[in-house]
């Protein structure tokens, strides 16, 4: 089948780009764009390693259609850092010990940044409800709940 | 929200919580996994898996797939390079050939360009099956009348498992008639049945745990390319990278400089990532001659990787009034899935060595049933039967009116303390990680926690032997001054952190100074798997001793320039000094360039460790559980949760106290939510993280790690084994918690909502 | 994932048209938490996917709007989240904000949208049995224009409901409680979150003067082969005053009009329990906001 040529905006970025439609937007963000920052973990919507904001809204890019973010403007890990300083939320993930094998790390991040772009100074309870889609195998997350607190310490 | 237990006097860099060196391309989604790599001319392969768990394969009519457009190959048993396949080795069979043994089993392969349309010629294969009967119970294979899982097997190759566990034990493989028990284990000691006939009370029971999975975020991934020359190389998400490399040799009997292992960063192993795909991948790459790329989906991932294995205990222990424990009797059966290869020896060590206890009589059975095979989980094999252990123990002791911590203080292990084996233990922290319960606000405000309603307390012992293989490691001064350590080992913990802070320690540059690395196998030195514990134990040994070399090598370079001899020289900061005379000194970058230059004088710095190492150091924990328990939904809530352990020394606060959250939230898991569950036909039925439930933020509390520090006599600075102790001690202190709560015990892990309700006999 | 023709409508009619247009192996694509899982599945349930109908860009499917004399309307098209996050929805129909709140994750609920989540005509769909206590009816569009169904006419088994396939859901409408109306939807999951119910339940009541119910509904999910009312214990509870023990009757009535099936999520009398155990639960949540009467839901 013919590919389609789609406009994607991505880390304040414009991009033409050819895909099959039922590319999800994780494929054509890592195989087209080569920002392979968002990985797959399931292609199910059950990890969350996928994690990108769409529209200002956390989604799970396995699950979304690449022409369907035509229009949205798409952030990705590869957005939070973007002249070389790491974003404070990504500083307090490295002093926490909140990274250790790496792979739900910059998913993790995105759903934090969206939990704190929304509640800046927010309690345990809320930290752990905002990351609910996303699982990590390696820390038990209590360095996870650290770092994101430490990071709304940080910016408010 | 851990708290340190020794002070660290004497270390400027070892025994600080330090970031990971790797930090940044990891937060910044810059580290490359293997998926984030493409090569030149690479095709993406899609495995076709067995509709049936065990049938005979009467045809394979792959035409239609073969002719699908962009289909480059399809590959099954039949059009494979010649190489070694021994059918006890699940790697070996790369594709099922007559049999099939599992639901999932690889049976054909196709290549494309396109992932997409590999995957949709899938389809197109047509396999004709003949249905076998399917054994998936490992009681029912036992019986005698059951129907036999495969062709008997002969010599059963168990060369992975030892790279876990290393103890002095032979396990006798299956002889005789041909039956599904694949080994058998046994240890005994003194007379049971007197034992028996001393205790003031015996309890009896069957405990079962499910089999689960490992749940790496990352998927199994593997890259292979062969070349014109002969030379095969494989990019890999790898825990072991030079047991593949020996592993593809022998296999595909190639000499080992011809192969080139480059472990990738790691997005998870647990003890699930040594070697599995990279021999079919190499296979494929050698059949196209072009780079080949295989990512595993998460469903082939839960049906077919090397899952941790389904066991059953069937355990009897007595104790005296006094607390004194005076037999355990058990019976533990491993179910392995269509390979054997599970790990029972260790937990058959440990169900009989936490304890002191004059009359033992443990036995082990392998049992294999037609699932997919099992590999190891983290301490593989110990979390099961610590969980039937643990609760029997803590039924004798309210049976006796004791109380549990104190029960255990009575009969815990100490040094010179025999395994079941006869080994006896060396010093070891058991006993202390006890205290350490003892004290934490969990275990010291239970009564206030057990007045509120169906809220319930509880805790157990756990631990881990170890193991051993040897292993090297180099430090290298560079020409500008700073330090570059290299291993063989894969860093799947952090490792390379540790080993950067150990460098700088023996050196006493500060850690910025210092860089440590992975090669790959035919670059870097030689190391076992990063696995059983041993990586920091064993390699960061190899570290110590090149640094203390390199540190010998400096001061002999240095001590030409400076006018005296080595020994009234001393190093700080990268600067090397007379002692006593500030004004003489010369800085690492001077010589480095020294030693590093056009037509220098010296030759590099270059320290080389190498170790064997012959004796463990044991790592043991203690954990306890605040859980409520709805007891009409059958909802276990975990309100607080704490981990003790003892690591010997901690190299890195930081790491150490992650590795024991994330292993006691593996634990949690286990008790309470993971469970791969099977059909009647052996088909998973929850083969996706929706069904397969991994416990989310919203399941886990903090876990408070309490550091507990018993120096080892040969770690370094007293460092033990660190990464498996965590995830054995969570079931059995859910279990004990959830029975505090209701007063009623669940004797199957996970302890689902269901099974709680069934054991309050809700219907 | 197989290739698709991909169609990205801006209004309902075009969308219609193209559902027809295309024929066979045409569907509507709304969130795509559901379907996409079922393509990459290779799902036998559309072995002849070719072509997806986005409803993304259609600004009429979106939106709630409520009013004391037209009541509510949902537009099919709006996301878990937008439900959860209503301000109106809290206020007056929290079970439906319930519902919505405890759909898959936060990413989740950011895609998935109502009309996915009954459309997708899973027993267990969440939004479900909220909408059913409130009596919702589904406006749906086809070739032939709009047709007004009631949702429980809507489900007929798993995975199938009264639209044909060239109908769109296009909108929700209920009316608007009136005073002395509580409601709540409550379910069971092993995890807290990231799970799908093992048995969901909706109850609503609204209380006259002396404690009176002057009207009960009670919905259930994943216990039957489509989201189902309880008739019987509803019948229990009419008329009747409010209390605990005849909670507790009607509770145990509900369970025997549940129709459960043993599947991987559980035993049919485990759900059965559960069933009885969360219905007399749910009436309490449900009376304790009907007696709060004109203090909106905060809790």
């Amino acid at each position: 089948m013919a590919k389609q040529l789609i406009s994607l905006q991505v880390n304040g970025d414009t991009y033409e780009v050819a895909v099959e439609p039922h590319w999800t937007l994780l494929e054509t963000v890592r195989d087209e764009l080569r920002l392979t920052g968002s990985k797959e973990g399931c292609g199910t919507g059950d990890c969350g390693a996928c994690t990108m904001m769409v529209g200002g809204r956390l989604i799970t890019s396995c699950l979304m259609l690449a022409p369907e973010a035509e229009g949205s403007a798409v952030l990705t890990i590869e957005g939070l850092s973007r002249d070389g300083d790491l974003h404070p939320i990504q500083q307090a993930f490295i002093d926490s010990g909140g990274v250790q094998c790496g792979f739900c790390t910059p998913g993790m991040i995105m759903a934090a940044k969206a939990l704190l772009d929304r509640n800046p100074s927010p309690t345990l309870a809320q930290v752990r409800e905002g990351l609910e889609g996303n699982l990590c195998r390696c820390t038990g997350y209590t360095k996870i709940y650290e770092a994101v607190l430490a990071a709304a310490q940080r910016t408010s | 929200m851990e708290q340190e237990t020794v002070t660290r006097q004497g270390y400027r860099t070892v025994g600080k919580p330090v970031p990971r060196i790797d930090g940044v391309g990891k937060v910044t989604g810059r580290t490359l996994y293997t998926d984030d790599m493409v090569l030149p001319r690479m095709l993406h392969a899609k495995v076709l898996g067995s509709l049936h768990a065990h049938a005979r394969i009467s045809s394979i009519d792959a035409t239609a797939a073969r002719n699908h457009p962009g289909v480059e190959a399809v590959v099954t048993a039949a059009e494979l390079p010649p190489h070694k396949k021994d059918p006890s080795n699940r790697r070996q069979v790369i594709f099922a050939e007559g049999e099939v043994l599992f639901c999932g089993q690889p049976v054909a392969a196709v290549l494309a360009g396109d992932p997409h349309v590999a995957e949709e010629a899938l389809a197109l294969i047509s396999v004709e099956y003949e249905e076998l009967p399917a054994v998936l119970d490992p009681l029912a294979a036992m019986k005698e009348d059951s129907p036999l899982v495969r062709s008997p097997l002969g010599e059963v190759d168990r060369s992975e498992e030892r790279g876990h566990v290393t103890v002095n034990v032979e396990q006798e493989e299956a002889k005789g008639k041909a039956s599904n028990t694949s080994g058998q284990i046994s240890f005994t000691r003194g007379d049971v049945e007197a034992g028996f006939g001393e205790a003031d009370r015996v309890v009896e029971g069957s405990w079962r745990s499910a089999m689960v999975h490992q749940s790496y975020i990352e998927l199994h991934s593997t890259i292979a390319d062969y070349d014109v020359a002969g030379e095969l190389s494989v990019w890999t998400s790898t825990q072991g990278p030079f047991q593949i490399r020996d592993a593809l040799c022998q296999a595909l009997d190639l000499p080992q400089t011809k192969v080139r292992v480059t472990p990738m960063e790691v997005g998870g192993g647990f003890g699930g990532k040594i070697y599995l795909t990279e021999l079919m991948v190499a296979a494929l790459a050698m059949i196209v001659r072009r780079p080949v790329k295989y990512i595993m989906s998460r469903k082939e991932d839960l049906q077919a990787a090397t899952p941790s294995p389904q066991v059953v205990v069937q355990l009897k222990a007595g104790m005296k009034g006094d607390g004194t424990l005076t037999a355990i009797q058990a019976r533990l059966i491993y179910d392995c899935g269509a390979f054997p290869g599970a790990p029972m020896l260790p937990g058959c060590l440990l169900l009989g060595g936490y304890y002191r206890c004059a009359n033992l009589g443990i036995q082990g059975y392998e049992v294999m049933t037609n699932k997919v095979s099992v590999g190891a989980l983290r301490a593989p094999g110990t979390y099961n039967a610590t969980f039937a252990i643990e609760s029997a123990i803590e039924m004798l002791a309210a049976e006796l009116g004791l109380d549990p911590l104190e029960a255990r203080l009575k009969n815990v292990v100490e040094e010179g303390d025999p395994l079941p084996s006869g080994q006896p233990y060396p010093r070891i922290g058991a006993r202390q990680c006890l205290e350490a319960i003892g004290d934490s606000a969990i275990w010291k405000e239970r009564s206030e926690s057990r007045k509120r309603p169906h809220t319930g307390v509880g805790l157990a012992l756990g631990g881990w032997l170890g193991g051993l293989q040897p292993s090297t490691a180099t430090v290298q001064l560079n020409g500008d001054g700073t330090i570059s350590v290299i291993v063989g080992a894969a860093d799947i913990t952090g490792t390379n952190t540790s080993f950067a802070q150990i460098a700088a320690e023996e050196l006493n540059v500060p850690l910025s100074m210092v860089n440590a690395a992975t090669g790959d196998t035919k670059t870097a030195p030689y190391a076992g798997i990063s696995a059983g514990s041993k990586t920091t134990f064993i390699v960061g040994r190899a570290v110590k001793a090149a640094a203390e070399q390199a540190r010998e090598q400096i001061l002999a370079i240095a001590a030409n320039p400076l006018e005296a001899a080595p020994e009234e020289l001393e190093m700080a900061d990268g600067v090397v000094r007379v002692k006593g005379n500030e004004e003489k000194s010369l800085t690492f970058a001077r010589i480095g360039t020294m030693s590093t230059a056009f037509a220098a004088r010296y030759a590099p710095v270059m320290g080389t460790g190498t170790v064997a190492a012959s004796k463990q150091a044991p790592g043991f924990t203690v954990q306890t559980a605040e859980v409520e328990v709805d007891p009409e939904t059958g909802i276990v809530t975990v309100l607080r949760y704490a981990i003790a352990q003892d690591v010997g020394f901690a190299i890195n606060p930081l790491s150490v106290a992650g590795q024991m959250q994330g292993g006691a939230s593996q634990g949690l898991g286990v008790a309470l939510s993971e469970e791969m569950q099977y059909d009647e036909k052996g088909r998973l039925l929850n083969p996706n993280l929706l069904d397969y439930r991994l416990p989310t933020t919203q399941d886990l509390p903090p876990i408070e790690a309490i550091i507990v520090e018993v120096p080892s006599e040969d770690g370094p600075y007293g460092a033990r084994i660190v990464g498996e102790p965590s995830i054995v001690a969570g079931p059995a202190a859910v279990a004990n918690a959830v029975a505090d709560a209701i007063g009623t015990r669940v004797h199957e892990v996970p302890i689902t909502p269901e099974r709680v309700l069934r054991a309050l006999g809700k219907w | 994932m197989r290739t698709v023709q991909y169609f990205a409508p801006e209004s309902m009619q075009e969308a219609v048209d193209l559902l027809q247009q295309q024929g066979a192996g045409t569907r509507p694509l709304a969130g795509g938490t559901d379907l996409v899982v079922q393509m990459k599945e290779g799902s036998t349930r559309f072995p002849l996917l070719s072509s997806l109908v986005s409803l993304r860009r259609i600004q009429e499917l979106r939106g709630v709007e409520f009013s004391e004399a037209d009541g509510l309307r949902i537009g099919a098209g709006t996301t878990m989240a937008e439900l959860a996050e209503s301000a109106t929805l809290r206020a007056r129909f929290p079970a439906i904000v319930e519902g919505a709140g405890v759909v898959g994750s936060i990413q989740t609920m950011n895609m998935a949208t109502v009309g996915g989540n009954l459309c997708n005509a899973a027993p267990s769909a969440d939004t479900a049995p909220a909408l059913l206590v409130y009596e919702a009816d589904a406006i749906i569009v086809g070739p032939s224009g709009q047709r007004w169904l009631p949702l429980e006419k809507v489900f007929f088994a798993p995975g199938k409901t009264a639209l044909s396939p060239y109908e769109l859901l296009f909108e929700l409408r209920a009316l608007a409680p009136p005073a002395g109306t509580g409601s709540s939807y409550l379910r069971h999951t092993p995890r807290k979150r990231m799970d799908i119910a093992v048995v969901g339940v909706a109850a609503l009541l609204t209380l006259g003067t002396g404690n009176l119910i002057q009207t009960a509904r009670i919905a259930l999910g994943a216990v039957a082969p489509m989201p189902i009312r309880a008739p019987q214990a509803e019948a229990l509870l009419q008329g009747n005053m409010a209390t605990e023990g005849l909670f507790r009757r009607a509770a145990a009535a509900a369970a025997e009009e549940a129709q459960p099936i043993s599947d991987i999520r559980g035993s049919a009398d485990f759900r059965r329990h559960l069933v009885r155990v969360m219905t007399e639960r749910c009436l309490q949540v449900a009376a304790r906001r009907a007696r709060a009467r004109d203090i909106l839901w905060s809790d």
